[in-house]
């Protein structure tokens, strides 16, 4: 059955018609169809993966196609998972593919992952990483985990035991999350397209030897891997001591994630018809909190530039309004200079922070 | 005693991959003290050490010609 298809893998020394049929049988999950994600479900898909699951709630942007290369520039503005299911099926039709467009949230992740027999891990938030792997090794399911930051990646395949040491999870490596504004994401710090095409093809090589029993794959180890000097490094992973990790349903269910619409916190997201109403009040203050290199530009007369690596020396300082409005370019900075304001100001002031950034509404700041 | 120091990520920013020469440092809880209290940028951010390419999971003994590489997490896709 579309032997012919997967020859040149099937007469491969090593490989052959009995690792072709494993993955014929596999059932892996591939959650966040973008920059790792596309590379890696173009592969599973060729490679004849039988079930592909692909989760993404996102509709694909402009600024996504310079490395998410499934999609074209007539898909912008549609559903990825919807465009990604149906190339993948012209691709190779012989194979399932199972849409879910949704957000992973502690009240779905459960049930959707335990329908497969490996996740593939591509998302671009802590929040989303942290979830997927406590699920994953509360499911005890193979999880191939993938990132990006810079110009450099990591890879790594957890909860899969080895002959000297059980699974390890990526609480092992590091217990908790970092801050929102310890660690810089793509849609701020900028990605260079080809490097989650690299990492999501080897997450994609390394489901693939995970399935068909081939070579060593990275299971308790992680790999450094440098696009600048085409450098990795490898590290084995042992288990960690004393950190918190959800054991049963209920305690996965009773955990913080983060999620920014489920958390509690003292400040208020807004778009951009409310900040049009705090702006007419002369008791607010709208703080640009980029860098001052980044663009747009921003009049000064209006928005008053703080950068978060200045952000320090200005909060405690003295000032009349009432309201502060806090702007960067995607809503996440912003975020974290919100709750650093509230943590100083308390309830003496409110605290706004604009959701999605000065991209999500840039209509509204050219005009502006 | 030398020690080999390797970093990733946005560590690199301000530890390079470098080799230093380090007295009275015999273990990897003094190191983290050491290279914490020389790049106080550190302190804010969550990393994992890895001695001879084997994660530090509890305070180990750094021998001459130890390899350390200073790891931070990554979530971007």
């Amino acid at each position: 059955m579309g032997a012919a298809r997967y020859n040149r893998q099937i007469i491969l020394k090593g490989f052959g018609e009995e690792a072709q049929q494993k993955l014929l049988r596999a059932k892996v999950l591939v959650i966040g169809a973008g920059g790792l994600g596309c590379p890696a479900l173009q592969y599973l898909a060729a490679a004849g993966i039988g079930h592909i699951g692909i989760i993404d709630d996102d509709a694909i942007s402009l600024s996504n196609l310079h490395r998410q290369i499934l999609f074209t520039t007539a898909d912008i503005g549609k559903l990825k998972v919807e465009v990604a299911a149906k190339r993948l099926q012209e691709m190779n039709p012989q194979i399932g593919i199972i849409r879910h467009p949704i957000r992973l949230q502690k009240n779905n992740t459960l049930d959707i992952l335990s329908r497969y027999d490996y996740i593939l891990d591509g998302t671009d938030n802590f929040e989303s990483r942290y979830l997927i792997s406590d699920a994953c090794a509360l499911l005890n399911k193979p999880l191939i985990f993938a990132a990006v930051s810079g110009f450099e990646g990591q890879l790594a395949i957890f909860n899969v035991p080895d002959q000297l040491t059980p699974g390890t999870n990526y609480r092992d490596l590091f217990p908790v999350p970092p801050g929102k504004d310890e660690v810089p994401n793509c849609s701020e710090n900028g990605i260079i397209g080809v490097l989650p095409g690299i990492l999501g093809t080897m997450a994609a090589a390394e489901t693939i030897k995970l399935i068909a029993k081939v070579g060593l794959p990275l299971t308790n180890r992680i790999l450094n891997y440098n696009l600048l000097t085409q450098e990795q490094y490898t590290i084995s992973i042992t288990h960690g001591k004393g950190y918190v990790i959800p054991k049963t349903v209920d305690e996965f269910l009773n955990m913080d994630y983060q999620d920014t619409s489920e958390g509690p916190q003292g400040y208020i997201e807004i778009d951009a018809a409310e900040l049009v109403k705090l702006q007419q009040s002369e008791s607010t203050i709208l703080i640009d909190v980029r860098e001052r290199h980044e663009v747009p530009v921003l009049d000064k007369q209006i928005f008053t530039q703080v950068p978060m690596s200045e952000f320090g020396a200005f909060i405690g300082k003295e000032f009349y309004q009432k309201n502060v409005v806090l702007i960067c370019q995607h809503g996440v900075r912003s975020v974290a200079a919100a709750e650093a304001m509230q943590e100083k100001y308390g309830d003496s002031k409110k605290i706004y922070s604009l959701k999605g950034g000065i991209i999500k509404w840039r209509d509204h700041f050219l005009k502006s | 005693m030398e020690i080999e120091i390797i970093s990733f990520g946005q560590i690199t920013e301000f530890i390079n991959n470098q080799k230093i020469e380090v007295d009275g440092i015999t273990d990897t809880d003094a190191f983290s003290k050491y290279i914490e209290n020389r790049f106080p940028a550190l302190k804010n951010l969550k990393y994992k050490l890895a001695l001879n390419k084997n994660i530090v999971q509890h305070n180990t003994e750094i021998t001459n010609q130890a390899t350390i590489a200073i790891m931070p997490p990554f979530s971007g896709g």
